[in-house]
């Protein structure tokens, strides 16, 4: 039980937090195995910020516990350094050079492992050393922000909204790093993002957090494995084509869309099966699309009915 | 500690390479040399018309002893220093807020209580490297255009140098003595504020409104403590000592007045503190 324990990185149980009236986090419960990447998973206002802000002692539960390397957010200074955490507004000095602000950052970070100088061409903007933090794109604070992160070796990276102001380049940076942390040093992650696609190429465990609550919290590849396939399938023998779909057991027809293509739901028939099928059942094909299972469409599903 | 030094050495990593606090620093010690040479200018050309009028008064004896110029800059200096310092401790906590800089502190190193404690030892730290600045500037430019020595009419010493000197001591360190109370009264808006522009506004505006109305509430003023502060309406005892040095004896000094100067910014600055640190623990970062 204790070697349990001691293998989370981040423990929520129960967490409530209210705004007067208004519920923002309900009864949460939230694990981070170490050295997993965990994506929180939500839409604008779902509560991603509100919980990674409780998680970090920076504003008081109404209720619930939260243990982050096994102390409470009240007493996170007492990791001297393991946990970094960047936000969707890069927190830094705005009259500081990018250089001050890792040298001020240095400061804070007990075992230093990479210079200054290092971290600014990990992330490419030694270019920008000498510029004052304001005069920075918010895609190049943000990177400033990480570069922070990585003057020291830090158990747990807790990133909240990361591919916000990143252009497609500055995000393909951004998640070769987290691989490479996470891969060469065993660094745990906490992103949180509603930008699904980046999350499932990278993350290893998945949360979705909807109107407060954890609706569903596992590894990507099982949670994906139970998630259906979508297809799109355009036929001039619509009612025939109905018919044999009701008739198959594994297959779910939801709605035909505006373009006029029918949307089938599926855990396990691949497509050419699916052709061959509707052809010796004289069913004409004009066009079948599938759509592998994605985060996306988990997301959707589980969202859309949370909210039925 | 608790990250009190780390968290001393970020106040001190920003104060070196940003402007504020280097402007605390330089500020009332500029408002000083300019002051002095307003004054010298046009004591040099009273002087001159008193000279060609043949007009030789104890004024003029007053007139040309540097200690009196001293004593009017040091009151000068520590209005100014005062205002700064109340606005900078207003800016220090709520500005690195709203920036978030002050996130990277609580999570990595620095407990909330180690925050506030080094930030009133920077502020006072502040105030020390300031006041000293200051009396460089005052002694120096004071000198430069005056005379200092004992105030000697017809060939009589009203004060001796060394009595000016103990009056001075005891001026100076009785304006100094609300000063712990500011800082605190600055960090505790700092605190309770939502920005850094509120904070600052809150914390000038207050103080300004104290200084204008303590005159209306008589010797109840004396239980605050800005009323023994060097102000823009000014009552504290360097506007005594600045007629004592210049012989003046009409000057009546109150010593129940002068216990309650050392006193009473004691209490209030520990109530400020003990406000600050519950409010810290309870607010949102």
């Amino acid at each position: 039980m204790s070697a349990n324990i001691s293998a989370l990185a981040l423990s929520v149980n129960g967490l409530n937090k209210s705004y007067g009236s208004f519920e923002v986090l309900k009864n949460l419960d939230l694990e981070l195995k170490q050295g997993s990447i965990l994506g929180l998973v939500g839409l604008n206002g779902s509560g991603k910020t509100t919980t990674i802000e409780c998680i970090l002692g920076l504003q008081e539960a109404n209720s619930g516990s939260v243990s982050i390397l096994n102390h409470t957010p009240q007493k996170l200074h007492e990791t001297r350094g393991k946990i970094v955490s960047i936000f969707d507004t890069p927190s830094l000095h705005p009259n500081l050079t990018v250089r001050q602000s890792l040298e001020h950052a240095k400061l804070l970070s007990e075992n230093l492992v990479r210079t200054p100088q290092r971290v600014e061409e990990l992330l490419g903007i030694e270019k920008y050393s000498t510029f004052k933090i304001k005069n920075l794109s918010l895609g190049n604070k943000r990177r400033a922000s990480l570069a922070q992160a990585l003057l020291g070796n830090p158990e747990l990276i807790i990133l909240d909204e990361p591919f916000n102001g990143l252009d497609a380049e500055g995000v393909d940076d951004i998640l070769a790093l987290i691989r490479r942390l996470n891969k060469d040093k065993g660094t745990t992650f906490l992103l949180s993002s509603h930008q699904l696609p980046y999350l499932e190429s990278i993350c290893s465990h998945i949360a979705i957090l909807h109107q407060g609550k954890i609706l569903v919290s596992d590894n990507i590849d099982d949670l994906l494995a139970n998630t259906n396939h979508s297809i799109l399938l355009k036929t001039e023998t619509e009612t025939t084509a109905i018919k044999f779909l009701e008739a198959q057991g594994d297959i779910t027809i939801i709605n035909k869309n505006s373009d006029g293509y029918l949307e089938l739901s599926t855990k396990d028939v691949r497509s050419s099966d699916l052709i061959r099928q509707l052809v010796e059942n004289q069913i004409a094909v004009s066009e079948l699309v599938l759509k592998q299972a994605s985060l996306g469409n988990l997301f959707r599903t589980l969202t859309s009915e949370e909210s039925a | 500690m608790n990250g009190f030094f780390v968290a001393l050495k970020s106040e001190m990593f920003i104060a070196r390479h940003t402007l504020s606090s280097k402007l605390i620093v330089i500020a009332p010690a500029l408002i000083i040399i300019l002051q002095n040479l307003l004054l010298w200018v046009t004591t040099t050309g009273q002087e001159a018309r008193d000279n060609l009028l043949g007009n030789t008064s104890f004024d003029e004896v007053v007139s040309t002893n540097a200690y009196g110029y001293f004593v009017d800059s040091m009151s000068t200096g520590l209005t100014i220093l005062g205002l700064l310092l109340t606005a900078q401790a207003a800016y220090s906590f709520s500005y690195e807020r709203d920036t978030g800089l002050v996130r990277h502190l609580l999570i990595r190193r620095v407990s909330r209580a180690a925050l506030m404690l080094a930030k009133l030892a920077y502020l006072h730290l502040l105030a020390l490297i300031s006041f000293v600045v200051s009396l460089i500037a005052a002694y120096v430019f004071s000198g430069m255009f005056w005379e200092f020595g004992p105030i000697v009419e017809d060939g009589f010493e009203l004060i001796s140098e060394a009595d000016i000197l103990a009056e001075i001591n005891t001026g100076l360190q009785l304006a100094m003595a609300p000063f712990p109370a500011a800082i605190a009264f600055g960090l505790l808006v700092s605190v309770c504020s939502q920005s850094a522009t509120q904070a600052v506004t809150t914390a000038l505006g207050v103080t300004l409104a104290v200084d204008i109305f303590k005159s209306m509430l008589g010797d109840y003023a004396n239980f605050l403590y800005a009323r023994f502060q060097p102000s823009l309406i000014d009552a504290s005892y360097l506007q005594d000592v600045s007629r004592i040095v210049r012989g003046y004896s009409d000057v009546l000094v109150d010593e129940e007045v002068l216990q309650m100067n050392l006193w009473v910014p004691i209490p209030a600055a520990i109530i400020f503190l003990v406000v600050i640190f519950f409010a810290i623990h309870r607010k949102n970062i």
